[in-house]
């Protein structure tokens, strides 16, 4: 099985001609064959490419000729590495297994890898309150890179040692992981975006291309959509989706908003409309799995994480696909949405920084995120595990590859949260207080681009 | 007040008398602390005393005085990290953390001032040691100095380490946080990668200045409001409850009466955060209390009365703000209510019967009875834990948190600018502060706020019964 | 015939009383043995019945679920803490209560005072204190967070050795005794109620306590974890659908120790807050 990583490694290394040598005793002896000067070449090509989209990622640098890092790292590693590493509760048989195949990969390394549970789309609030307690090796959402690389909390990933993160991954997994031009993280899944599950029970295929329609055919069935609507993550779709613009200043902290410009209110209206159905409810996650397996809701704007309850429960009518449209000011708008990865970071304080790094390259490659997928069914961000015919013809992935010409990526400044998600609670309870909707949107928008201090 | 600076005057007389008065072994000791008590015959307490001076200094040359030269920037050199590729590990710089300067002051600070106060006590002793010698009185040896910590000293042995463990635990942190609230420790100066430092007063006004971006003034108007009504709707609900029920089940014509008791005690009994977080799912959007109200159409009922938004189709009881109030006062009843039923019991059952039989014959309806014996009674008895409960109350988290959190979203625009919510107290909102935005110098500025209203309606009752009889009343 | 429609009428009233208060703890008993794993939003009782949430618990130790081990940790952290509080607190309301020294007032004022600060904002300085002596993530920490302040609840506990006449004091001191001796042989053995009530309700704060144990313990590492760290963290948004049941199962496993330590307190828990009051 190691054997078989390893080859695995070794001939995706060479055949995108990209670098470095892999670890272990008989690393040493194959890794000149990788080092070919080439390895520049199709960094360099990719980097143009990545300009025409907003923020161009830099390859990292490739390691010197005539040298071995990693060997060199084995040779200078005396006693026990020890190695923390986090992973959300459902990752933790698979990630298991992976550090075995680790430790068996560097056999002449003694290692000492504990691994504990965090979830990734809470990685954060516990990294951030102490950076030097946190664990080596982590996974977060890609939301959160900002905040964590204002926090010193991620090392920048300055080379690659067993296989090229920027030219291996999807270009938008990269820009996930990257601030101001510099990668500071290793993508692990591409599947983190939201989109559209349905009963096709319930909907056709045209149904499912308009949200009005959507809502015609569930209130004739006596069913509920469930959106979580109270939420900045998700409300994002619809004023993304006509147009208007959400975005992060240059200082990495502030945002330029103009949800309160021209068709603003439509927008805030059509929310208020499509709401009043009480077809489509504003719904939170965990209700959303209760009410989908009780076979209230039979379709709801969710990720790849709910694709088991959705399956479970419609069998085989369990469909996904992109984001309906929906009206607002009388025409149709293409509802958008976030592009979301998982990424894996190391953290800088890490007193065993050479191994943690290697370590999140190991957790990231081909052959886990094959793996991850096998396993979980998570989309992997690497190109060529997500080309495998076994992941295009999943559902749920095949949806966020569709909805992904209308997601953007997430970069967003912390003061949007908190009053979009207000924003979102209004307009899904009705407007209860009948506050005029310029007025309601122009505070919403005061707050989204508040300054920070 | 008069009588404490007079206490603090006589202080500082009394040191300077012993310094002036005492002779050239007490002027010694001023400097090397051990001489006097050497002079005296009292070797042991004074190498004790010189060990002492000795370990102070060096913990001011090791310690403090690193720390403190850095007090008054917290720190300029900022954390810097740089990767080397070829060799795979990153050497860090020298650099200064920001928040360990402030604690590691806070200490030394602590510390010098503790030797201070010891240091004078030690000139006095010295000297009253001079003035017993010169009188020739009795000197005590080191055995009896230790047996007097045994005899009248006794308290001193007895206060010596819950002191440490309340100087380590309670005092220590809340001057450090009193600290925090003069600087800028928030997200964006967060160490170890970045630094903070003072800022003064700034914080403290951002908290009663109201902008259109800065909205801390009004959240904060609207959330100790909110924190007092509660704590007065939470304190007084549950007390006289409380006391209905106990008088309910003590009545003579209640069978079984201890079985009644323990079914309201089981309650209780199971653990705050267990019972707490199942009510929230029990009363959830889609929980199993609103499949009942649908199914036996309350929901409708109360949207026909308006009191449920009419594009609902379940009752929020707690994602809607009116409604989770109300919610939470019920819900904290029904975790209260057990307690005081147990309190009111026992004291219920120490009321002077012939008071009540007296008043009977005198034609006294039952509500009358209640309304001028009974509850003057309680009063008095209960009026000290009543005051503690209250303040407990603003500082209620468990209920509040546990109820609202992750389930509650504000509809307040203004509220939500600064992370603050309809349901918050004061202290879940400190804490969402600290715990998802990082923001130490808000949440200190609040929490001194707490601190001092806390203190104010303590000082104003407790005063009373500590200066009170009571204490002595059975001695 | 009205006395007897009245004991009805009251009895029922209490009935009902005694159902909402226990409709809460039921459906949690119910839950724990539901075959479902999430929340049943549809049924008050489970569709199925299980033992299974149970067998999990105990048996099916995973990186999630260490029931054993969380249940060996607190045992243990509660057993230290209580004995540490209770020897705390003894000291200082002895202190207050039968010795008289100056300044004793302003001490008493000071620390009822300072026993006011929400402790949820001290927490991040004491995590940081901590931290500097390597006590994070650590069972020593965690005893000490609980009990090292612990002196200052003295109150209940004074207000109960006020009650203790001072003439049997007075006498064993006229006999000679050291102060010493008095608290040991002659207060201690009076307080006895009160004791019971410090040593439980001192040995009950670990069991319900996540907001401390959440951030001191923060290595991600379910074998640290509290009872209460470990239930709590299967309400995660992640976790909930999968592991309601479970959790409910975990609470009740809880109750069971704590219900009977409690029923015994509450005895003794009148007795301390009444004070004097009631014996009077």
């Amino acid at each position: 099985m190691k054997k078989k990583v390893l080859a695995t490694l070794l001939a995706t290394a060479m055949t995108v001609g990209c670098l470095a040598g892999c670890g272990g005793s008989d690393g040493a002896a194959e890794a000149p064959a990788a080092q070919e000067p080439a390895a520049e070449a199709p960094a360099a090509e990719e980097a143009p490419a990545a300009q025409e989209e907003a923020p161009a990622v830099e390859a990292p640098a490739t390691a010197a000729e005539g040298t071995d890092p990693v060997a060199n790292l084995v040779a200078a590693t005396t006693g026990t590495v020890t190695l923390k590493v986090w992973a959300s509760e459902e990752d933790q048989d698979l990630t298991n297994k992976l550090l075995d195949d680790f430790k068996a990969a560097y056999p002449d390394v003694t290692f000492d890898i504990t691994l504990g549970a965090e979830s990734e789309s809470t990685a954060k609030d516990t990294v951030l309150t102490d950076v030097e307690a946190a664990a080596d090796v982590y996974a977060f959402a890609d939301d959160q890179i900002n905040d964590l690389v204002n926090a010193g909390a991620l090392q920048e990933v300055v080379a690659n040692y067993t296989f090229d993160v920027v030219n291996e991954n999807v270009t938008g997994a990269v820009e996930a992981a990257a601030v101001d031009g510099k990668v500071y993280a290793y993508p692990m899944t591409a599947d983190n975006g939201y989109f559209m599950f349905y009963d096709s029970s319930v909907f056709s295929e045209s149904d499912v291309q308009s949200l009005e329609k959507m809502i015609e055919v569930a209130d004739a069935a006596g069913k509920k959509i469930a959106m979580d609507i109270s939420n900045g993550w998700y409300i994002y779709a619809f004023f993304q989706g006509a147009g208007l613009e959400l975005k992060l200043n240059d200082d990495g902290l502030t945002n330029t908003c103009n949800w309160n410009g021209q068709g603003g209110t439509d927008v805030a209206q059509a929310i208020l409309d499509l709401t009043a159905s009480n077809v489509l409810v504003d719904m939170g996650d965990e209700d959303m799995a209760t009410q989908i397996a009780e076979g209230n809701v039979v379709a709801c704007v969710n990720g790849t994480w709910r694709a088991e309850t959705a399956q479970t429960a419609w069998g085989e009518n369990y469909a996904a696909t992109k984001l309906p449209t929906f009206k607002a000011g009388g025409k149709d708008c293409q509802m958008s949405s976030y592009s979301g990865y998982k990424l894996i970071g190391v953290n800088p304080h890490s007193e065993n920084i050479g191994w943690a790094m290697l370590l999140a390259e190991f957790l990231t490659n081909e052959s886990a995120q094959t793996q991850r997928f096998q396993e979980r069914g998570l989309g992997p961000s690497n190109i060529a595990a997500a080309s495998s015919d076994a992941v295009q013809a999943n559902p749920a992935i095949a949806a966020l590859a569709e909805q992904a010409a209308y997601a953007t990526p997430q970069r967003v400044g912390g003061n949007f949260w908190s009053p979009a998600e207000t924003l979102g609670q209004i307009l899904a309870s009705g407007n209860p207080d009948g506050t005029d909707l310029q007025e309601l949107l122009d505070t919403t928008v005061e707050g989204i681009t508040a300054p920070v201090e | 007040m008069k009588k404490a600076l007079n206490g603090i005057g006589n202080y500082f007389k009394n040191i300077g008398i012993a310094f002036v008065k005492g002779d050239v072994w007490v002027k010694v000791s001023a400097v090397l602390m051990g001489a006097g008590y050497i002079a005296r015959n009292q070797i042991i307490n004074g190498i004790i005393m010189f060990l002492v001076e000795a370990l102070f200094a060096v913990l001011c040359i090791g310690y403090a005085a690193p720390n403190l030269a850095k007090f008054g920037t917290l720190g300029t050199v900022q954390f810097e990290q740089v990767f080397d590729p070829l060799t795979m590990t990153s050497t860090i710089n020298d650099y200064d953390n920001s928040f360990l300067i402030l604690l590691n002051s806070i200490i030394a600070l602590f510390l010098i001032v503790v030797f201070l106060i010891f240091w004078a006590a030690n000139i006095k002793a010295v000297y009253r040691l001079q003035q017993k010698s010169e009188n020739g009185e009795h000197i005590n040896t080191f055995k009896e100095d230790v047996l007097a910590l045994f005899n009248e000293k006794f308290h001193i042995t007895l206060l010596t380490l819950p002191a440490i463990g309340i100087i380590l635990m309670n005092i220590l942190p809340i001057l450090v946080l009193v600290a925090v609230a003069f600087t800028n420790y928030d997200q964006q100066h967060m160490p170890p990668s970045s630094l903070f430092t003072w800022v003064g007063w700034s914080n403290f006004k951002n908290l009663f200045s109201n902008s259109v971006t800065v909205t801390f003034g009004y959240s904060f108007r609207k959330v100790l409001i909110w924190t007092l009504v509660w704590a007065v709707l939470a304190t007084f609900t549950t007390y006289i409850f409380g006391i209905l029920l106990a008088k309910f089940i003590n009545n003579k014509q209640t069978k079984m009466p201890k079985m009644w008791r323990t079914l309201f005690i089981i309650a209780i009994a199971v653990p705050q955060f267990v019972t707490l977080l199942l009510v929230r799912n029990f009363f959830a959007d889609s929980g199993i209390v609103n499949t009942f109200c649908t199914n036996i159409g309350l929901t409708d009922f109360l949207k026909n009365v308006g009191l449920v938004p009419s594009n609902l189709s379940y009752i929020p009881f707690l994602t809607n703000p009116g409604w989770a109030k109300v919610m939470i006062v019920i819900i904290n009843i029904w975790v209260g209510v057990p307690y005081q039923m147990l309190i009111a019991t026992g004291v219920l059952m120490n009321i002077p019967e012939d008071q009540i039989e007296s008043a009977r014959i005198d034609g006294a309806n039952p509500l009358q009875i209640f309304a001028k014996i009974t509850m003057p009674y309680m009063l008095f008895v209960t009026g000290p834990s009543l005051i503690t409960d209250f303040v407990k109350n603003i500082n209620n988290f468990n209920v509040i948190y546990l109820l609202t959190q992750d389930v509650f979203v504000t509809s307040d625009q203004l509220l939500a600018n600064s992370n603050a919510k309809e349901v918050d107290l004061l202290v879940t909102w400190l804490f969402r502060l600290t715990n998802e935005y990082y923001n130490y110098k808000m949440a200190s500025v609040i929490g001194i706020i707490v601190f001092i209203i806390c203190a104010a309606f303590t000082l104003i009752t407790f005063t009373r019964t500590i200066k009170g009889d009571k204490e002595e009343e059975f001695q | 015939m009205k006395k007897t429609v009245n004991s009805i009428i009251r009895h029922l009233v209490l009935l009902l009383l005694a159902v909402v208060w226990l409709i809460p703890i039921l459906w949690l008993f119910v839950t724990s043995f539901s075959g479902y794993k999430g929340i049943n939003t549809a049924h008050f009782f489970p569709e199925t019945w299980t033992l299974d949430n149970y067998m999990q618990l105990f048996f099916r130790s995973d990186s999630i679920v260490q029931y054993n081990r969380w249940f060996l940790n607190t045992l243990v952290i509660a057993i230290f803490t209580c004995l540490i509080s209770t020897i705390l607190v003894l000291m200082v309301s002895y202190t207050m209560s039968k010795l008289r020294f100056p300044g004793r007032k302003q001490l008493m004022s000071f620390s009822i005072i300072l026993n006011m600060f929400p402790g949820v904002l001290s927490m991040i300085a004491i995590y940081f204190i901590l931290k500097t002596f390597n006590l994070t993530n650590s069972h020593l920490g965690m005893i000490i967070v609980y009990s090292a302040g612990a002196g200052l609840g003295f109150l209940i506990c004074k207000g109960f050795m006020d009650t203790i006449s001072v003439s049997l004091s007075e006498a064993a001191r006229l006999e000679g005794a050291s102060e010493a001796k008095i608290f040991f042989k002659i207060i201690l053995p009076l307080s006895k109620p009160i004791i019971v009530y410090t040593v439980i309700s001192s040995f009950l704060v670990p069991w319900g306590d996540f907001v401390f144990a959440k951030l001191m313990l923060n290595s991600g590492i379910a074998t640290d974890w509290t009872v209460a760290i470990g239930l709590f963290n299967m309400l995660n948004k992640s976790m909930i659908n999968k592991y309601f049941s479970v959790f409910c199962a975990g609470g009740v496993i809880i109750s069971i120790p704590i219900s009977i330590l409690f029923l015994i307190m509450q005895k003794f828990y009148v007795e301390g807050i009444t004070g004097g009051s009631v014996k009077g």
